[in-house]
């Protein structure tokens, strides 16, 4: 069956959702979203529900910042009947020495700068702020009450639902398996449910928007990662603020339901697409976190998962129009703080694709920024 | 009520132990589980329910479903129906999601 769309989203998790939801929100009449599996089933709905405004570079702390400013108007923009569990309660970002210490000062120059309410934090105040934890080794750590939580499934959820409702076709269970030319121009989309002719694709679907660049002869530097996290029984509230620590390379908040989610990023992980969880991963899990919050030992864990970070070489999406390829654009990359960037990558995105002026630029977060060694690499990530 | 004679297993009675539910002295035995003892006391409410505050049982009794958890020795969550029972045990009707300390 062949059928023609104004646009095409490939990926049903937030970044495509939300962009579907803004073409129509623009006025595009017939938007196709194409998902392999069902929405938020890939990185989205596997990620640990944070959002936080504490970035160490430019790019990060504005996209976050705007989309935190959507968040807590998101339930109402998007009609949600339910709650998308959104909660500020501040993230904590730890320094286990000097060199941190250091790099989260500068930080917080750059945040400041651009208007996030972060600041220092020594430790007996982190002490204040999460009482249950240790101060072995604590050099102090930043703190923004503006950073939170917020559930993934139910932000995919409501995107995807106000999307429908004004007019965007989702196909979950549906995988794209070719990118289709005129010349050079894109012109159509096929996949397992037939041929969607399209003037306009845009590519969401996390690492494996790799393969879509591949399927028009564009190599995006964009590696799958796995990131593994566990969830614990739940327990009344007693941690507000997530911790994070990029010296343990783990980060740990206790959700709205009870449960403490945590995860760690392991530098010896393999770049490949598998997304099993290990028992190498809950014992590690275990040690780092009962050294930072001993009071967590007599927890019982629920259940334990793997994800896939989309990872570039620099940690920060690339975002944009793919110049070889016109009609082809790029939401990916999002090297694991995609959920939280979401609703203002949705914006631009929809901007950019109906040739429209974005609310800032977005060029330099193009794919030509690793061509041009423009980087920006993030140190604040785990 | 307590399982005497089975056609398989044997159930060996432990030695006479004392423990507490909600501060009344039960008697119970080496050997059996929590909801074992309460259960043979007649006690069939463990916890309640976290949002109706409805009373929970004994339902899956093998350690998997969370609907006997309880507060024992102060310690919140212990499944009660995989939990042996000791000497003077403080075992509590589990309100809420239990605290953890």
């Amino acid at each position: 069956m062949t059928r023609t769309a104004d646009a095409v989203v490939i990926g049903g998790g937030i970044v495509g959702c939300a962009t579907a939801y803004n073409l129509a929100k623009k006025g595009l009449k017939k938007v196709v979203l194409v998902e392999e599996r069902y929405l938020a089933g890939g990185a989205t709905g596997r990620c640990g529900a944070g959002v936080r405004m504490q970035w160490g570079t430019e790019p990060n702390c504005v996209l976050s910042r705007d989309s935190i400013k959507i968040f807590e108007n998101l339930e109402e923009e998007l009609s949600y009947h339910d709650s998308i569990e959104f909660k500020q309660s501040g993230y904590l970002l730890l320094a286990y020495n000097e060199k941190m210490v250091e790099q989260f000062h500068k930080n917080l120059g750059l945040q400041h700068k651009l208007d996030i309410p972060s600041r220092w934090v020594t430790p007996e105040e982190c002490q204040d702020l999460v009482p249950h934890i240790s101060l072995q080794g604590l050099h102090g750590g930043t703190f923004c009450h503006k950073d939170g939580h917020c559930n993934p499934f139910k932000a995919t959820d409501a995107y995807a639902k106000a999307a429908q409702r004004l007019g965007v076709e989702i196909l979950t269970y549906t995988k794209v398996t070719n990118l289709l030319q005129d010349r050079d121009k894109i012109s159509g989309v096929e996949t397992t449910a037939g041929i969607i002719e399209t003037p306009l694709v845009i590519g969401c679907a996390g690492a494996h928007t790799m393969e879509l660049g591949r399927m028009v002869g564009v190599e995006l530097p964009i590696y799958p990662e796995r990131h593994q996290i566990l969830v614990t029984e739940p327990v009344a509230e007693k941690q507000g603020p997530m911790i994070m620590s990029f010296y343990h390379g783990i980060y740990c908040q206790q959700v709205p339901h009870g449960g403490f989610v945590m995860g760690l990023g392991d530098p010896n992980e393999v770049k490949d697409y598998d997304e099993d969880s290990s028992w190498q991963f809950m014992h590690e899990m275990a040690a780092k976190i009962t050294f930072i919050l001993p009071a967590l030992k007599d927890l019982n864990v629920v259940r334990q998962w793997g994800g896939l970070y989309d990872l570039t070489p620099d940690k920060t999406q690339i975002l944009g129009a793919i110049p070889e390829v016109p009609g082809f654009y790029v939401a990916a990359g999002f090297s694991g703080h995609g959920f939280m960037i979401a609703p203002v990558v949705g914006e631009l995105m929809a901007d950019v694709m109906l040739g429209e002026q974005p609310k800032y630029p977005i060029d330099m977060y193009g794919v030509k920024r690793f061509e041009s060694g423009e980087l920006y690499v993030e140190p604040s990530v785990v | 009520m307590r399982v005497n004679e089975h056609p398989i297993l044997n159930f060996e009675k432990g030695n006479k132990v004392m423990f507490y539910y909600n501060g009344q002295q039960l008697e119970g035995f080496t050997g059996e589980t929590i909801a074992a003892a309460l259960h043979a006391n007649g006690v069939r409410a463990m916890r309640e329910s976290i949002h109706l505050h409805r009373p929970r049982g004994l339902f899956c009794n093998i350690g998997n479903c969370s609907s006997c958890l309880m507060m024992v020795n102060g310690k919140p969550n212990v499944r009660v129906c995989v939990e042996k029972l000791e000497e003077g045990m403080m075992v509590e009707t589990q309100q809420g999601k239990g605290e953890l300390k």
